[in-house]
């Protein structure tokens, strides 16, 4: 990985992170989709490294308080969502740009939401298994009280994806394309 | 013919939504469990609470019918010296002990319990009983019933609710001590939550009514009594205030801290207060 694309991942985590740290509705957050996007355009590999960095991060810094125990989880949850964006890649082939496209990954959004609150409230249950619930109720009630918040961030990760794919991806393309002659100029100097 | 990427897509709409309606119908089923159980739970200290009630309803009963009669024969007795209704009086005493035993253990109505059977022993001793003498220690019974009556019945809401209340302790030189949300069983007076509250000493004084009971300290904090000058005394006192809501103001408590029951939300105060007189 070359310098300049490494400082634009850097960026991409600042953005993310500041946008995690911002004052926002509970569960309506664009990490999953910058994760994705990443591990399309990147690969799943970097994908998922992406999001566990920015979540490993979050964890720590989150106005909702320290993670705890729940880290490791939002990180696991993060990693599925660049790891499906690589995979996304591969099996659309190359990266297309229409209408059809924005609603495919409307519904991945969603799809990488409801992953990302099963592997939480997993994390979740834990920390109730640990203070002496019943490991099935635990599981059940913390699916359960959690979904309304699962509902948020599915319809919210719904709308992100499905409104900011197309721009997004654009603008990425773009970027690459200017890249180039940065890129040779690079190579040659080195 | 559905495309084979139409049909993945489709597949994961499904499952996200399946997944959502599970939640929501575990969540409705969750809610709807809690509400049971408590609901059951509430039902539940309903009926112990009315099958205590009538067990304290028949015993009030028993003790009433058994105080009329002997009321009737100190009414309609013949003669001046009432020393044969004595003996009834003292089976009276012991069944109002062995009924409200748990009660009696409660420092106050400990106190008044003894001080009944003290004055019950002063008067079979004197040999001659007045009427008067008689009436007296009969009306001390009586009170005592009833508060134990009360007591017990506090007792029994207690089992079903509890009572959230507020003390403030005013030490009169700016500091104040607040103990809020306390919470109390039905039938607690102010007197037992100043105990549970502070350290504090009382002084029992049998012939002041209702409360006998009067703090000399709390805290450390002690009254001061100047009786040295015949003609003007002076204080400090402790002086115990209720919070009335429709008038927005403190108001002087009328009773003995040991006879006001606490209701619920209730605010009270203990100031350290001086007083002259006259």
């Amino acid at each position: 990985m070359n310098t300049r694309k490494l400082a634009f991942l850097i960026i991409l985590a600042a953005l993310c992170l500041a946008l995690q740290i911002i004052p926002r509705p509970p569960n309506v957050e664009f990490t999953s989709f910058f994760t994705f996007v990443i591990g399309l355009t990147e690969g799943a590999i970097v994908g998922a490294f992406f999001g566990s960095f920015v979540m490993l991060i979050n964890g720590f810094l989150s106005p909702w308080g320290f993670g705890g125990l729940n880290i490791p989880f939002q990180v696991a949850g993060m990693i599925i969502a660049g790891v499906l964006g690589g995979v996304y890649k591969r099996f659309t082939g190359d990266i297309s740009f229409s209408a059809r496209f924005s609603l495919e990954t409307a519904v991945l959004g969603a799809f990488i939401a409801l992953t990302y609150d099963l592997i939480t409230n997993l994390g979740f249950s834990l920390q109730l298994i640990l203070t002496g619930e019943d490991a099935s109720l635990a599981f059940l009630t913390a699916i359960s009280y959690g979904s309304f918040f699962s509902l948020i961030h599915i319809l919210s990760n719904s709308a992100v994806f499905g409104v900011l794919y197309l721009p997004v991806t654009n603008a990425l393309n773009s970027l690459k394309v200017g890249e180039l002659p940065w890129s040779k100029k690079e190579r040659l100097y080195s | 013919m559905v495309e084979k990427r139409t049909f993945v897509f489709l597949i994961l709409a499904t499952i996200v939504w399946a997944f959502l309606a599970s939640a929501f119908a575990g969540y409705y089923y969750l809610q709807y469990r809690n509400n049971t159980e408590q609901l059951d739970a509430a039902q539940n200290s309903l009926n112990k609470f009315a099958s205590n009630y009538s067990q304290a309803a028949n015993k009030y009963d028993l003790l009433l019918s058994e105080y009329a009669s002997l009321h009737g024969n100190y009414s309609y007795f013949i003669g001046s010296n009432y020393a044969p209704l004595m003996l009834p009086l003292r089976s009276l005493i012991a069944n109002l002990d062995k009924n409200y035993t748990s009660l009696f253990a409660q420092e106050d109505m400990n106190q008044s319990y003894n001080q009944l059977l003290s004055d019950y022993a002063a008067l079979l001793q004197k040999g001659n009983v007045t009427r008067e003498d008689f009436g007296s220690l009969l009306s001390e019974y009586y009170d005592l019933f009833n508060l134990s009556a009360l007591r017990e019945l506090g007792l029994l809401i207690s089992q079903a609710t509890a009572l959230s209340v507020n003390v403030v302790i005013d030490y009169g030189n700016g500091t104040l001590e607040w103990h809020n949300q306390t919470k109390v069983t039905a039938g607690y007076t102010l007197f037992r939550l100043t105990q549970e509250n502070a350290v504090i000493k009382s002084s029992y004084f049998a012939y002041m009514e209702p409360g006998h009971i009067r703090i000399d300290s709390i805290n450390g904090k002690a009254t001061i009594v100047n009786y040295t000058n015949p003609s003007y005394s002076w204080g400090y006192s402790w002086i115990w205030y209720y919070w009335n809501d429709s008038e927005q103001k403190w108001v002087s408590g009328p009773v003995g801290c040991d006879a006001w029951l606490l209701k619920n939300g209730g605010v009270y105060k203990w100031n350290y207060e001086y007083w002259h007189f006259p």
